[in-house]
């Protein structure tokens, strides 16, 4: 046997390839996928939303942590504000929820609408409105947001999102962290067209509780003369959005004839 | 926002540096095959000589550990979804495997042949043991003879 020695032609071991271009057609076919498993599970929480009772949301809303924090900070305002809400929601409102008030000092212009029926309202939000009927229409939008059922659409949607990310990249991954970072689930913001409902519904509140609809829109327009736009929640009217909400509210009282008379006093 | 443009940087980092790595180290893996062509390393256990005509014979061993750089790394990710060859792991094995036995044949020196040649590889690293890859170490081993010239 005579040993000749011999360079192999090819490398059989090693496939060519271009790896920029595999990498640039995996991660486009991800994406691709992704985005289009995002929209149809959309879809998919729009359409199971109804089904949800308020007693599986008030389960769901328990991983927000228990927010039922005891009321001495403003006992007095706490009273007050939590009696205006049960009045709207008994006569007029009638929603499967058990709405909670929650007041928090804070400068922030804002109110809060968290799953399970728990409305925190800010002591700077307060100090700005001066009449009842402002209060109330304010109350009657929070609370309009759950009987749209806004909370499980945002929370859904955050959901979706999670559980895709985990899917693809597992539990432990700094894309899949990076992501996580990217929804910010406690922000909870609604979308224009449900903050457009969520007005509708403050506003037949508001002529249910009042028989009229005076001071609606006062809170919006007195804020936009404020100067500071970093204490203002999703109520700061520097934002053109919130000319147009003003212009849709004040086309509803048009469209449906509703009345304005004199205003009661904030207590 | 910063962290997507890191990951960014160590992505084009990694290609860059990992594809000049790649390159570097074939060309020096196939100038050495070159020169170490003449001792074979073959995987038989017999060997056509007498036992009187070895002079010797010692374990020889070539190791080397070679790590995936950041894109590749990634690339294998993606693919680990989709499924299919993970081609950009394959140079990697492959440069292992063939360094491991250019070093064993270094080690060898100046015998005449190395028998029972066997090649074992490993990862090691932080991802061993979950998905993915660290580094990759391969050993190969043999049996170097010395046949005594008459």
């Amino acid at each position: 046997m005579k040993y000749t020695p011999r360079q192999p032609d090819t490398n059989v071991n090693v496939t060519p390839t271009s790896p920029l271009k595999d990498f640039f057609v995996l991660s486009g076919g991800l994406l691709v996928i992704t985005v289009a498993v995002y929209f149809l599970l959309g879809f998919a929480v729009d359409l199971i939303i109804p089904h949800i009772s308020p007693e599986t949301e008030k389960k769901m809303s328990v991983i927000f942590g228990n927010l039922a924090e005891k009321e001495t900070a403003f006992p007095e305002k706490h009273r007050k504000l939590q009696a205006l809400l049960d009045t709207i929601q008994q006569n007029c409102a009638k929603l499967p929820y058990d709405f909670k008030i929650h007041i928090k000092k804070a400068d922030t212009i804002n109110a809060l609408a968290m799953p399970g029926g728990h409305i925190i309202v800010f002591t700077g939000l307060l100090d700005k409105v001066t009449s009842e009927n402002e209060l109330a229409y304010i109350l009657g939008h929070e609370i309009g947001h759950y009987a749209n059922r806004d909370h499980l659409r945002g929370l859904g949607r955050a959901l979706v999102f999670m559980t895709i990310s985990v899917a693809l990249f597992g539990t432990d991954s700094s894309i899949g962290n990076m992501v996580g970072h990217g929804l910010n689930i406690s922000e909870m913001s609604f979308s224009r067209r449900q903050e457009a409902k969520a007005d509708e519904f403050g506003l037949e509140m508001l002529n249910c509780t009042y028989g009229h609809v005076g001071g609606a829109t006062d809170f919006f327009s007195r804020i936009s003369k404020e100067k500071d736009p970093s204490i203002f929640g999703h109520y700061f009217s520097s934002h053109p959005e919130n000319q147009e909400r003003i212009k849709h509210i004040n086309l509803l009282i048009k469209n449906r004839n509703f009345k304005k008379e004199k205003l009661k006093a904030m207590f | 926002m910063e962290q997507l443009i890191i990951f960014l940087f160590l992505l084009a980092l990694g290609y860059t540096a990992g594809t000049i790595a790649e390159k570097s180290h074939y060309r020096s893996i196939e100038q050495r095959e070159r020169d170490l062509l003449r001792l074979p390393a073959i995987t038989m256990k017999q060997i056509p000589y007498s036992g009187d005509q070895i002079q010797s014979a010692t374990i020889v061993h070539g190791s080397v550990v070679i790590s995936v750089d950041y894109f590749k790394r990634l690339l294998a990710k993606l693919r680990n979804i989709f499924g299919g060859t993970v081609k950009s792991y394959e140079s990697l094995a492959d440069r292992a495997r063939r360094e491991a036995i250019l070093r064993m044949k270094e080690m060898a020196g100046s015998a005449t042949i190395i028998v029972n040649v066997r090649i074992e590889t490993a990862t090691i690293g932080k991802n061993a043991h979950r998905k993915g890859v660290g580094c990759m170490e391969a050993v190969a081993y043999g049996t170097a003879v010395v046949v005594k010239k008459n």
